[in-house]
């Protein structure tokens, strides 16, 4: 079983081609304006490095969200239409669960990604990924209130975070979320889309206006 | 001779659409998704919403396109692509959707930039004749191009600030039609006589077009005659806007014809289907023996045919771009 994985969501891009349980290419770059130019020469120089074709992937892992908008769909799209085209299975992985494969010494793990305003996209997870708060886009505020008192708590994070727990920066297990997910059904390749976890602003402004008017 | 088909992508603003085309004349199917409805309900294009929509969409309309076509993408023999111009968070998922797709079948990849597709939109109804003039006119752009032969363009001039279309949507909107209001201006002009005095747009020597003066005109005459509680007649005002707009495309694009000593005339855009300036380009380029080309009302609109038409120029001149692709907000046509 050959998987490949794409990360595009974060501070970096990744892919990454597995064969049999092993990582047998990996490609991290440092994310940043030229990711639409160079992610699709990166996976190729992945899959050429791993000795493959494209056609002998089976299955295609791809984070879609949340994080940066524009990184995501470069990310998905490329995945989508891979998987869509060639008729490989899809499964969506979450930058926020990614984030939480990091070892750390504690109860739980709170990866957080910055979105300004006191506003962040975070979730609660234990050491073997179960959910204990599901990922959402949230005010900063409301999150350190709603943090259990009772448990030893650690953030993860590529932003610089003043705040009063541990903050640690992410060293991400790509087997550790890849075996967790190992048996997910996939999706549709239609129907991989983004979590972006928030709506545009455009949407949010209807919605309010909308709200008004009833 | 063997047949060359091009599966062409265009995504740069709120049409997702997928063409395949037989030798840059013979468009044997194409599906356009158009996301209009939902941003009307924004009165414009929200670049983040059309993005959004446009990831949503791309595998099912290319899967429509193929099916329609009865081919197979590896039966092609080349991906075209708008890079540019145009929103660039739009852009980027047909660029990265055709990249996609020219490596994983080892086709050519051949960027595609969105005014010749708008010119070639007419190569599907009639082959282009050289040399020409093409006037483009759309919510985005408003240019004058000349070209000696395929695949060869010079733009003679353009708008230094706002597209045509986009004054037009903007001056509908200011006399309470709705998104789109472009067509709704047209109509009402029909409808009205141009009796309030508006300024000639940059009435100069140039090939240069400017909309804002016009635009802020028809703003503040609108907002002057509400302060005296003057009722404004739509009607008229509309005809005034766009009688003040088609004179002056017209007279500058005339002029170029007779300097470039060009018999054959291009008109390609959304702005295309404007009324008005079709018939007043009619009658210009009866009395002076210009060949007018119009395209019909389905290529005036954004659609991956008239990328596919271009596409197979571009692609025979060998002008194909590698996997580093990249899409472009803005890009000068060359």
């Amino acid at each position: 079983m050959r998987k490949l994985f794409i990360d595009t969501a974060s501070h970096n891009r990744i892919a990454a081609i597995i064969d049999n349980e092993q990582i047998k290419s990996l490609k991290i770059e440092q994310n940043g304006t030229d990711l639409s130019i160079r992610m699709l020469p990166l996976i190729k120089e992945t899959i050429d490095e791993a000795s493959i074709l494209p056609n002998d992937v089976d299955e295609i892992y791809v984070v879609n969200g949340p994080g940066s908008f524009t990184g995501i769909r470069v990310g998905v799209t490329i995945a989508k239409v891979y998987a869509w085209t060639l008729n490989k299975k899809i499964i969506p992985l979450n930058e926020l669960e990614l984030m939480a494969t990091t070892k750390f010494d504690g109860d739980l793990i709170v990866p957080y990604i910055d979105a300004r305003r006191d506003y962040g996209y975070t979730a609660i997870y234990d050491k073997s990924l179960n959910i204990y708060m599901e990922p959402k886009h949230m005010s900063r505020t409301s999150l350190l209130e709603s943090l259990p008192k009772d448990k030893k708590i650690v953030f993860v994070s590529y932003d610089n975070l003043d705040i009063e727990y541990e903050v640690i920066k992410p060293e991400i297990d790509i087997m550790k979320i890849l075996n967790k997910h190992s048996n997910d059904i996939g999706l549709n390749p239609h129907e991989c889309n983004p979590e972006y976890l928030k709506l545009t602003e455009a949407e949010e402004n209807l919605k309010k206006e909308l709200n008004k008017n009833d | 001779m063997k047949d060359t088909y091009i599966l062409a992508i265009e995504s740069s603003c709120d049409e997702t659409s997928v063409s395949i085309v037989k030798n840059g004349r013979d468009e044997i199917a194409t599906v356009v998704l158009s996301q209009m409805d939902t941003h009307a309900n924004f009165g414009g294009v929200v670049p983040e919403v059309a993005s959004r929509m446009h990831i949503e969409n791309i595998t099912m309309v290319l899967e429509e396109c193929l099916n329609k076509a009865s081919i197979t993408t590896d039966e092609v023999d080349a991906i075209a692509v708008t890079y540019g111009p145009g929103l660039i968070g739009s852009l980027l998922i047909g660029v990265q959707a055709a990249k996609t797709l020219a490596y994983l079948y080892n086709k050519p990849l051949v960027p595609v930039h969105h005014i010749a597709g708008h010119i070639y939109a007419n190569n599907l109804v009639k082959p282009l004749e050289f040399p020409l003039i093409a006037l483009v006119v759309s919510g985005g752009h408003t240019d004058l191009i000349y070209m000696k032969e395929d695949y060869s363009f010079e733009r003679i001039g353009g708008t230094l600030d706002d597209a045509v279309g986009e004054a037009y949507d903007k001056v509908a909107r200011v006399v309470g039609l709705n998104y789109p209001g472009g067509p709704l201006v047209d109509k009402k002009a029909h409808e009205g006589k141009p009796t309030y005095h508006l300024p000639l747009p940059l009435n100069d020597d140039s090939y240069d077009f400017s909309f804002s003066g016009i635009k802020s005109a028809v703003i503040n005459l609108v907002h002057n005659e509400k302060q005296r509680g003057n009722e404004i007649n739509v009607e008229n005002l509309c005809a005034s806007f766009q009688n003040s707009v088609v004179e002056i495309l017209t007279k500058k694009t005339m002029r170029a014809l007779k300097e470039y000593n060009v018999k054959n005339l291009i008109v390609a855009g959304g702005v295309a289907a404007n009324k008005g300036l079709r018939e007043k380009l009619t009658e210009l380029c009866a009395s002076e023996n210009v060949n007018l080309i119009v395209p019909s009302m389905k290529y005036c609109t954004d659609n991956a045919a008239m990328i596919g038409a271009a596409g197979y120029y571009a692609y025979k001149l060998g002008r194909t771009a590698n996997l580093d692709l990249n899409a472009k907000a803005s890009d000068s046509l060359k």
